[in-house]
C-alpha cells in the first residue's frame, strides 16, 4: 500500500490511499486463464479463436429445468464471437468456455442468462463475461443471490451496463461485480474508473473492430463490447497474480485507472498551473 | 352469468363488432402513428431507413411490423428467427448495439437484403421495452445521402433509446388492440364452444404467469384486510400509498448517477 500525498480532490473524490501495481501484467498474454463467455455462442472456426475454445455448451429447456449440453451450434448472432475476439486480442493465450444462452429458443431473456450464470459459478470459472442484462424486476433478487455466491466462490463477474433510461440488472449491483460502460478511448490499457458511480468502469466500446462469424471482422459500438475489454485486462492480471480475489481485482483496476488518469493530466509546474 | 345473459352479451358484441371494420379500424391508427414516428426519428437520426420488429410467438422470433424507406413494403411481415442476426441478439439480450459495416460478409442481414434488394451497411438496433420486458427492436439503417456512411455514434445510440420509449408505448397499445381485435374476430367467426375454450385457455395462461400469480396473492391479501372494516381499509390504503411513495423516492435516489 502506498499513500499518495498532495493528491488533489478530483474525479475519484478524496480517497488518498490506494495500492500500486507494477507493470508486469501488461506484457502477459492470459496464459492459463479460462474465460466463461455467457452469450450467443462462439464461432470456433474463426482464425482468431480456433483452438482456443475449451468447452462449448448451450442451454436446453427440459421438464421445466434448464440443462447445459455440449453444443456445436457456433454463433448465429455474432455477439459472442465479437466479445471473445476482443478478449483474445488483449489476452491471446486465454481460453474460452462458451456458454450459449441466446438463440437457443424457448427461454425468456432473464431466465436463460440466469441459468448460464449459475452454470458458470457452479463450475467455478474464475472469470465470467456477461454482456447481457435484464430490466425485469422479478430477476432482481435471484441475480443478487447468484452474484453473492459468485463473489464468495471467487468468480469475477464482469457485466456490461445498459445504456437505457432505466437501470438493468445485474449491472447496477456495484459491490459483487465489475460493471462497464463504453467510452471512445481506443487503447484497451487506458480504461477509466468512475469512483462513486453506479457503473464504475469505462472501456473502449465505440467502433471496436473485432472477430465476426464467418472468419471476418466488424466495427461494433455498444457497452457490451466495453465489457470484454475489461475481461481481457483481468485475464492478464490473473495470469500474473493467479490468486487475486474479486475485491482485489477491482482494487487493482482502480489503481491502474487512476494511474491512467494521472498520465493524462497536463503537467503542472510548482505553482500548480498547467504548462 | 346465466346462459341467457351470456347469449345476449354475445349477440350485442357481435352486432357491435360487425358494425365496424375490426380488421383495420382498431390497429390502423396505431400502425400509422408508428410509421409517422419512425419517419420523424429517422430524419432526426440522419438515417435512410427505420423499422420496428415485434415478437412473434413465445420462442423469441421477430417480425417486421413497420418500416420506412425504399424497401418498407418488402420488409413488412418478414420474419427473423430467434437469436438470428443483430435484431435477434438485441431482442434476446436487451443490449443496444451498432454495426458500422454490416453488409461486408455473409451475415443474417445479407439474407434480408437478398429478399429486399437493399444493401445494409451501417445499422443501429435498440430494444423496445414495456414494463421492463423487451417487446421488440427499433432499427435505424444507413444514412441519408451516398455511401460510405458514417457509423452511428454513442450520442445517437442514446437518442435512439429515448425514441424507443415512445415507439414502445405505441407498440404496447398496438398489441393490446390486436389482442382485442382477435378476440372480437373469434367471436364473429366461431360458432359454438370451441372459440370460448380458446379464450379460456388464453385467460388460463395469463393467470398461470408467475407475475400474475404474485399480484393475485397480493390482491387476495388486500381483499381480506379490507373486508375487516373501514379502519383496516383506511390503514391498508395509507400503508400502500406510503410504500409507493417510498419506492418512488428510492428509485429516484438509487439511480441518480446512472
Amino acid at each position: 500500500m502506498t499513500t499518495v500525498t498532495g493528491y488533489q480532490t478530483g474525479k475519484f473524490g478524496t480517497m488518498s490511499t490506494y495500492f500500486q501495481i507494477d507493470d508486469i501484467w501488461k506484457s502477459r498474454t492470459g496464459k492459463g486463464v479460462g474465460v466463461a463467455v455467457i452469450d450467443s455462442g462462439i464461432d470456433q472456426t474463426h482464425p482468431d479463436l480456433s483452438g482456443k475454445i475449451l468447452e462449448a455448451v448451450e442451454a436446453r429447456h427440459e421438464n421445466k429445468r434448464v440443462l447445459f449440453v455440449a453444443s456445436d451450434a457456433g454463433d448465429s448472432a455474432g455477439h459472442g464471437t465479437a466479445c471473445a475476439g476482443i478478449i483474445s486480442k488483449i489476452a491471446p493465450d486465454a481460453r474460452f468456455h462458451s456458454i450459449r444462452v441466446l438463440g437457443a429458443g424457448g427461454l425468456g431473456d432473464g431466465q436463460s442468462f440466469l441459468a448460464g450464470l449459475e452454470y458458470a459459478i457452479k463450475q467455478r470459472y474464475r472469470l465470467i463475461n456477461l454482456s447481457l442484462g435484464t430490466t425485469k424486476p422479478q430477476f432482481f433478487a435471484p441475480l443478487h443471490d447468484l452474484l453473492d455466491r459468485a463473489y464468495q466462490a471467487g468468480c469475477i463477474v464482469v457485466a456490461a451496463a445498459n445504456n437505457l433510461p432505466q437501470p438493468s440488472f445485474p449491472s447496477v449491483f456495484s459491490s459483487s461485480l465489475i460493471s462497464v460502460s463504453k467510452s471512445t478511448e481506443t487503447d484497451p490499457f487506458h480504461f477509466g474508473f468512475r469512483y462513486g458511480e453506479v457503473i464504475e468502469l469505462t472501456a473502449p466500446g465505440v467502433n471496436v473492430r473485432t472477430a465476426w462469424p464467418g472468419g471476418g471482422y466488424k466495427s461494433l459500438t455498444g457497452n457490451s463490447f466495453a465489457c470484454p475489454h475489461i475481461v481481457g485486462i483481468i485475464a492478464l492480471l490473473l495470469e500474473t497474480y493467479p490468486n487475486l480475489t474479486p475485491f482485489q481485482v477491482k482494487s487493482a483496476l482502480y489503481a491502474i485507472a487512476r494511474e491512467n488518469l494521472e498520465e493524462n493530466r497536463p503537467v503542472e509546474n510548482n505553482e500548480g498551473e498547467s504548462v | 352469468m346465466s346462459e341467457t345473459a351470456e347469449t345476449q352479451l354475445e349477440k350485442k358484441l357481435r352486432r357491435l363488432i360487425e358494425t365496424i371494420d375490426v380488421g383495420n379500424a382498431l390497429t390502423e391508427p396505431l400502425t400509422d402513428s408508428i410509421v409517422h414516428l419512425l419517419r420523424i426519428t429517422a430524419a432526426e437520426m440522419n438515417s435512410e431507413e427505420a423499422s420496428v420488429l415485434i415478437r412473434e410467438g413465445d420462442d423469441g422470433d421477430l417480425r417486421f411490423l413497420s418500416a420506412t424507406g425504399k424497401v418498407a413494403e418488402q420488409l413488412i411481415n418478414l420474419r427473423v428467427p430467434a437469436g438470428k442476426g443483430i435484431a435477434g441478439f438485441v431482442f434476446s439480450s436487451g443490449q443496444p448495439m451498432a454495426v458500422a459495416d454490416a453488409g461486408e460478409e455473409e451475415t443474417f442481414y445479407a439474407e434480408v437484403d437478398k429478399q429486399t434488394g437493399y444493401s445494409t451497411q451501417t445499422i443501429l438496433a435498440t430494444p423496445l421495452r414495456h414494463n421492463g420486458e423487451v417487446i421488440g427492436v427499433l432499427e435505424y439503417v444507413n444514412r441519408i445521402g451516398e455511401p460510405p456512411y458514417e457509423p452511428f455514434s454513442p450520442v445517437e445510440m442514446d437518442k435512439a433509446a429515448l425514441f424507443a420509449e415512445a415507439v414502445a408505448s405505441l407498440i404496447n397499445a398496438y398489441e393490446s388492440v390486436k389482442l382485442f381485435r382477435e378476440l372480437g374476430e373469434k367471436m364473429i367467426d366461431g360458432e359454438g364452444t370451441e372459440d370460448y375454450s380458446q379464450v379460456r385457455a388464453w385467460l388460463g395462461e395469463l393467470r398461470s404467469a408467475p407475475e400474475h400469480r404474485e399480484m393475485l396473492d397480493l390482491a387476495i391479501l388486500i381483499r381480506e384486510l379490507a373486508a375487516r372494516g373501514e379502519a383496516e381499509r383506511e390503514m391498508c390504503r395509507e400503508v400502500l400509498e406510503a410504500v409507493v411513495k417510498f419506492s418512488d423516492q428510492k428509485s429516484e435516489t438509487s439511480f441518480l448517477s446512472y
